[in-house]
């Protein structure tokens, strides 16, 4: 019995979940009474500035469920695929859960404490306040780095799983439409939302059943434009055409009114990924009922701090474990982007200054329970050769999900399938939506126009999906949203460093996040620029060689070294602002008491 | 939440989960829609009782006899106008 037990991922996802539930238990509540000292009766920014449009107090479960929402997408899900492959099911598993617990939630739950304490303001005005112009723009210049990164990784990752799933497209396009049905019908027929609701889950549901049911429904074809190639590849027709279709959907997105079509198809296509997220938690922790036992090639890589990640030319999609492994997987252990989420609609709205605590903190541990799945499914699956594959998870969530509720491994496959789509492309399209507002807000005329900043982004980002490592991307994305962490979990550190409250839970992990992602992107560059001056290409950039020559290749690689070099040195002169900040209300503070 | 005092273990489970979906499924949604409508009512007020803000404007027959509706808007309207922006702002829906 214990072999067999041992042998599923259960007992590893329920140690997580106790670690997660002492984090919530007892941590939380610790910092929430001896640091902040939250207290029920201290009015509120959504009492104080009552408006009932951006201000008013809202039930903590409401705001537990939108800051969940907005927290989750495809980042619990890659980073593990991603970690897992290089370092092991255990490293990974062990950064999900002491990430969260000393770094994770901590960041969440403080940001949106220090926002309440001030106003309910979001962080650009935090950081202004705190530490002065120049810190707010490198903030903003982060936001239009993670912006573009992000929505290549995702592109890359949809396209991967559409080609790699034939028939994966016809699903998403119903949801797509349903979208605006559902849009239509609510908003135009005043059709009654549960009715409405129950309309669009018949057709998501269709659509999936429909490509499951009927195979000649599976078209196109994998690598439909590029016959005798194998797997998803970089610089194939196949992946153009796919990235082209995106475009038109991301721009569609950008510039249509919000009520019209994207707010409802983001309706419609969370339910049926909050749907998959809570069935493959309950079929990862019930593992060792059903029995789905750890692969074999998993369970023969349980970790690996292979000293062969030092060599950037052997293998230069991945890294020594120090530090890549920390920006690998941010989503489920700590991501920067949180930091905006909590200081934005949920500070504003939250009705006592305890309930930050179920919010912000609940909403990141709950999303580290999403990463623990993750793990789940990526240790039920084989681990490829080289390079981790985008239907890892898919794959592995349908193996989980399929032995609990036995409705065959194909429905589930794609079913998770268009999950990973979905999740990918509705957050895709709400970040080409906040990059046009940023760009509005950055950029000079032309290029600010609503008409032409989606396209700057979609032209970035196709170029990129199309002809970049898609892992090597991934690590920047982590870099510059590991960095937003750090930066976040400092600029906390000031303001209770202002209001001469005890520092350390914050300090620590903050310069923890700093120094760890600098030394990533400082790696990431050293990759990019060792291979420029070896006049080598990356192992996975070679379809793009064969197609294009090498040329461009080194150029993308130089763009891409260039990325780095800049994100180094914004990042060291954020650290510089942060830290002599830090110790100037520090020695302020103590020369007043 | 003085009112789910009186509910049972099971109702308030029943209502914290309802609303947790709700949260998830509808709440950024409701908070976009606020704001379009903020944003499309600042034209409006802008447009009649402008002059409240020091914009200058020659207060037509029409605000008069629209006074009595916008009174209670008024002081939301000035709350929120009047409310330092940011980027940042803009990211949680």
């Amino acid at each position: 019995m214990t072999g067999v037990v041992f042998d599923t991922p259960a007992p590893y996802i329920l140690l997580g979940l106790i670690v997660y539930a002492i984090a919530y238990l007892y941590y939380s509540k610790y910092v929430d009474r001896n640091i902040w000292q939250a207290d029920p009766t201290r009015p509120t920014p959504a009492k104080l500035y009552f408006d009932g449009v951006e201000y008013f107090p809202v039930s903590r479960y409401v705001l537990y469920g939108y800051q969940f929402k907005s927290v989750a997408a495809l980042g619990p899900i890659v980073g593990p695929m991603i970690a897992v492959h290089f370092y092991g099911w255990l490293p990974a598993l062990l950064w999900l859960i002491i990430g969260n617990f000393f770094i994770g939630w901590v960041q969440d739950y403080s940001t949106m404490m220090m926002s309440v304490r001030r106003e309910g303001r979001s962080m650009g005005p935090i950081v202004y306040e705190l530490l002065g112009g120049r810190a707010r723009t490198i903030l903003l210049t982060y936001l239009v780095f993670y912006l573009i990164i992000i929505g290549a990784v995702f592109a890359w990752v949809i396209v991967s799983v559409i080609n790699g799933v034939p028939g994966s497209f016809i699903p998403v396009v119903v949801i797509l439409i349903t979208g605006y049905i559902f849009g239509h019908l609510v908003f135009r027929m005043r059709v009654d939302v549960v009715r409405a609701t129950l309309v669009a889950l018949i057709l998501v549901f269709a659509g999936i059943i429909l490509v499951t049911a009927v195979k000649d429904l599976r078209v196109p074809s994998t690598n439909f434009l590029d016959p005798g190639v194998t797997g998803t590849q970089p610089a194939s027709w196949t992946v153009l055409f796919w990235l082209l279709v995106l475009s038109v959907i991301y721009y569609l997105a950008a510039i249509t009114p919000m009520i019209r079509w994207l707010l409802p198809t983001v309706y419609v296509g969370y339910l049926p990924a909050i749907i998959a997220l809570v069935i493959v938690v309950i079929a990862a922790v019930a593992t060792f009922i059903t029995g789905v036992k750890i692969h074999e090639t998993r369970a023969a890589y349980v970790g690996g701090a292979s000293l062969e990640y030092f060599d950037p030319i052997k293998y230069p999609t991945t890294g020594p474990i120090w530090p890549m492994l920390f920006v690998t997987i941010a989503c489920g252990a700590i991501s920067g982007w949180h930091s905006l989420i909590s200081t934005g609609l949920s500070s504003r709205q939250l009705e006592y200054e305890t309930d930050a605590r179920p919010v912000g903190g609940g909403a990141m541990i709950t999303e580290g329970i999403v990463g623990l799945s993750s793990v789940a499914a990526i240790m039920v699956v084989a681990r490829g050769a080289a390079q981790p594959g985008a239907l890892d998870y898919p794959r592995g969530a349908a193996t989980l999900v399929n032995a609990l509720i036995p409705l065959g491994p194909d429905t589930w496959l794609y079913f998770y399938s268009v999950f990973v789509i979905i999740m990918g492309l509705i957050t895709s399209m709400l970040f080409v939506r906040v990059f046009r507002m940023v760009a509005a807000e950055l950029f000079p005329a032309p290029f600010n126009h609503y008409l032409v900043s989606p396209l700057i982004w979609i032209a970035i980002v196709v170029f990129l999906a199309w002809l970049g490592s898609w892992t090597n991307l991934w690590l920047y994305f982590g870099g510059t949203n590991q960095l937003l962490a750090g930066l976040a979990l400092m600029v906390v550190a000031v303001f209770l460093a202002s209001q001469r409250r005890p520092t350390w839970y914050v300090f620590w992990p903050g310069a923890f996040m700093i120094v760890t992602t600098l030394a990533a992107i400082l790696w990431e560059t050293y990759v990019y620029t060792a291979h420029l001056m070896q006049g080598q290409i990356l192992s996975v950039q070679r379809p793009v060689a064969v197609k294009f020559g090498e040329s461009l290749v080194h150029f993308t690689n130089a763009l891409s070294a260039i990325f780095g070099v800049v994100l180094f040195i914004l990042g060291l002169a954020m650290a510089y602002y942060l830290f002599t900040g830090y110790f100037r209300y520090r020695s302020q503070a103590e020369k007043a008491s | 939440m003085g009112e789910r005092k009186g509910l049972g273990f099971l109702s308030r489970i029943k209502d914290a989960i309802s609303e947790a979906v709700y949260g998830i499924a509808l709440h950024g949604q409701v908070a976009s829609i606020k704001r379009m409508k903020m944003y499309t009512e600042y034209l409006f007020m802008l447009m009649t009782i402008g002059d409240m803000m020091g914009i200058p404007i020659v207060p037509p027959y029409y605000t008069l006899r629209l006074l009595p509706y916008m009174v209670p808007n008024i002081k939301g309207w000035k709350l929120r106008m009047l409310r330092e922006r940011d980027v940042t702002d803009i990211i949680s829906g």
